[in-house]
């Protein structure tokens, strides 16, 4: 097994890495903002790429243009579900809005199987995405490269956004106290239909980037809804760079798991994370308060 | 006077004499005689389940696990060893006890939301294994073959006579979950639920107890599992499915948790709907959402409660 396979396949964990960074951000931001963990998470991935197929194979639009409209749209069903549904439980105990999530998710699986057939379907990579490129050190698919340029500037312009801006810092306090910034006369409940927002179009968005990888099918989204909880449980809930670690770390396991050991390749991820449990239960950056 | 006091005992007991002749001839209500023993297994399994859930507050999603590994390790040993058939649901207990032994105890020391997450993650853990171990569990196609060994010179080849072993373990299980209930130690497990907090400060090991009703639930589980593989005659790779943990969930809210007796009727009350609902429509799973969500948002405390609530109570 020569060094240039490694790397390519390295690389290949990174890029797998991405979606899972996409999705356990969204995640962890919602769940530190409305205390709930959102069950629907993968089915809003599994519409994004629902949303690429239609906009791009069904009206043949264009793939750029798909990119930018399904997170959009994604995003805005999830405000819908958030201020229609999510909203009358949050004075109750937060286990029902999970489990309301998790209803929501059945459901938005099942009609989309009844709109497009439970078949899979082929998604094309745009023309100009195929091919590799020459990185100097080894050749690389053009399209992989892409999802990585995407991951990191979002998670650099997310950062900046949390940490820089006005809406970013009224994020984070309510993040710690969501009461207290209600106190304060910011209206809270408009941030938590943003913020659910903004997770359901990043994990829209990682559906559309993901289309042309895989063929997709109404149920895409389980599979990588508990690789993205095992993702959090390694990273530490509440912590944007637990996110991050812990996405690299599922998506070099995955990758590499399938190179070495195939059969135990989709056990990897979960014995790590009874060894992270075992070690350090809260996750490798997660806050106490979360943990609590 | 012992007249009287067996009429007071009859009076206050009145919906328990209304229910036994139900449950006796419950299988030649439903559409065929093994339906009736499905809904009591599921009944086996949510009131084990209600008290993890409704008793302790511990929101399992795992417990498709115990469900599913109980139904394979009874089948198998019923396959391979020929065995006994109570020899074949306890192997099935044990190997689902030791599995959630190992669960629980990297579980139960993380809190709420987590503690859903990491039983879900695991859930996923054993489907994989399952799929993938595929000599020994039979894979995608499952387990098949699962014979149904006689007790005695008791054949139970008949869904019938199965139904009344069904519904004797149903009835040893029920006393059970209510001996254990109503004990100390089924109190101290719902102080954990209302403030798990002062239940630690008053001396209670708050992680010791949740572990130990984590194993009782599981224990439940296998049992159901079991029961299922005999019923099936078969284990199909859905009992280890997220899904299954999530039917269990559902069963618990439209009964009412932390009753058991809800929990009872909500499980038999989804099992038959799903048998009914799907002989007119292939989209039993579209309905079940609808239900899980109109469920959490308008029958949190279980549908007799709720009914009776609206129906008696106008507010």
């Amino acid at each position: 097994m020569d060094i240039q396979f490694i790397f390519i396949q390295l690389f290949n964990g990174l890029a797998l890495g991405s979606f899972y960074i996409l999705l356990s951000l969204g995640l962890t931001i919602i769940f530190g903002m409305l205390g709930v963990v959102n069950f629907a998470h993968g089915a809003l991935y599994m519409l994004g790429a629902y949303c690429g197929y239609t906009l791009v194979q069904v009206c043949s639009g264009n793939f750029w243009m798909a990119v930018i409209l399904s997170p959009l749209i994604v995003g805005f069903i999830g405000m819908v579900m958030e201020s229609t549904l999510l909203r009358k439980l949050y004075d109750l105990p937060h286990f029902y809005n999970l489990l309301l999530t998790f209803g929501l998710m059945i459901f938005i699986e099942e009609l989309i199987q009844i709109i497009y057939s439970p078949m899979g379907k082929p998604f094309n990579t745009p023309k100009e995405l195929l091919g590799s490129i020459d990185l100097g050190f080894m050749l690389f698919p053009k399209y992989r490269l892409l999802i990585l340029g995407v991951t990191t500037l979002l998670a650099i312009g997310i950062w900046f956004f949390l940490v820089k801006t006005k809406l970013g810092a009224i994020i984070r306090a309510g993040t710690d106290d969501s009461e207290m910034v209600d106190a304060l006369g910011i209206d809270i409940s408009k941030i938590f239909t943003l913020v659910f927002g903004m997770g359901a179009g990043l994990a829209g968005l990682a559906g559309v980037l993901a289309a042309p990888l895989q063929n997709i099918f109404p149920y895409m989204g389980m599979g990588i809804l508990t690789e993205t909880f095992v993702v959090v449980i390694i990273g530490g809930m509440g912590s944007i760079f637990g996110s991050i670690l812990g996405g690299i770390i599922v998506g070099e396991l995955i990758t590499m798991g399938v190179i070495f050991w195939p059969p135990l390749a989709n056990t990897l991820i979960y014995i790590f994370m009874a060894a992270v449990l075992l070690l350090r239960p809260r996750g490798l950056f997660g806050r106490v308060k979360f943990f609590e | 006077m012992e007249a009287l006091g067996i009429l007071s005992f009859i009076r206050n007991r009145w919906v328990v004499f209304l229910l036994i002749p139900l449950f006796i001839s419950l299988p030649f209500l439903t559409p065929h005689h093994s339906l009736a023993s499905e809904m009591l297994i599921f009944a086996i399994f949510a009131m084990g389940y209600d008290i993890l859930f409704g008793y302790t507050g511990l929101l399992s999603f795992g417990h498709a696990i115990f469900f599913g590994a109980g139904a394979y390790t009874s089948g198998l040993i019923l396959i391979k060893l020929q065995a006994p058939l109570f020899v074949g649901l306890l192997g099935g207990i044990f190997v689902s006890l030791m599995i959630a032994l190992i669960i629980g105890f990297l579980s139960v020391r993380i809190k709420g939301i987590y503690f859903v997450m990491v039983t879900l993650a695991f859930c996923q853990m054993f489907y994989f294994i399952a799929l993938k171990w595929s000599g020994l569990t039979g894979g995608d196609n499952g387990l098949h073959g699962v014979p149904r060994p006689s007790i005695g010179p008791i054949h139970l080849d008949s869904e019938i006579r199965l139904y009344y072993l069904v519904l004797m373990l149903f009835v040893l299980c029920l006393l059970l979950a209510l001996r254990i209930v109503r004990s100390p130690f089924g109190r101290a497990l719902q102080s954990l639920k209302s403030n798990e907090d002062r239940a630690k400060s008053i001396g209670f090991n708050t992680n010791h107890f949740k572990l130990i009703s984590f194993l009782i639930s599981a224990f439940f589980g296998a049992l159901a599992g079991g029961l299922y593989a005999l019923h099936l005659n078969f284990v199909p790779l859905e009992t280890l499915n997220i899904m299954t943990s999530g039917d269990v969930v559902i069963m618990s809210i439209i009964g009412g948790i932390g009753t058991l007796y809800g929990p009872i009727f909500g499980a038999m009350l989804l099992v038959y709907l799903k048998n009914l609902l799907s002989a007119w429509t292939e989209q039993w799973n579209f309905i079940m959402g609808i239900l899980f969500i109109t469920s959490v948002l308008t029958l949190r405390r279980g549908i007799l409660v709720e009914v009776k609530q609206r129906l008696f109570h106008k507010r």
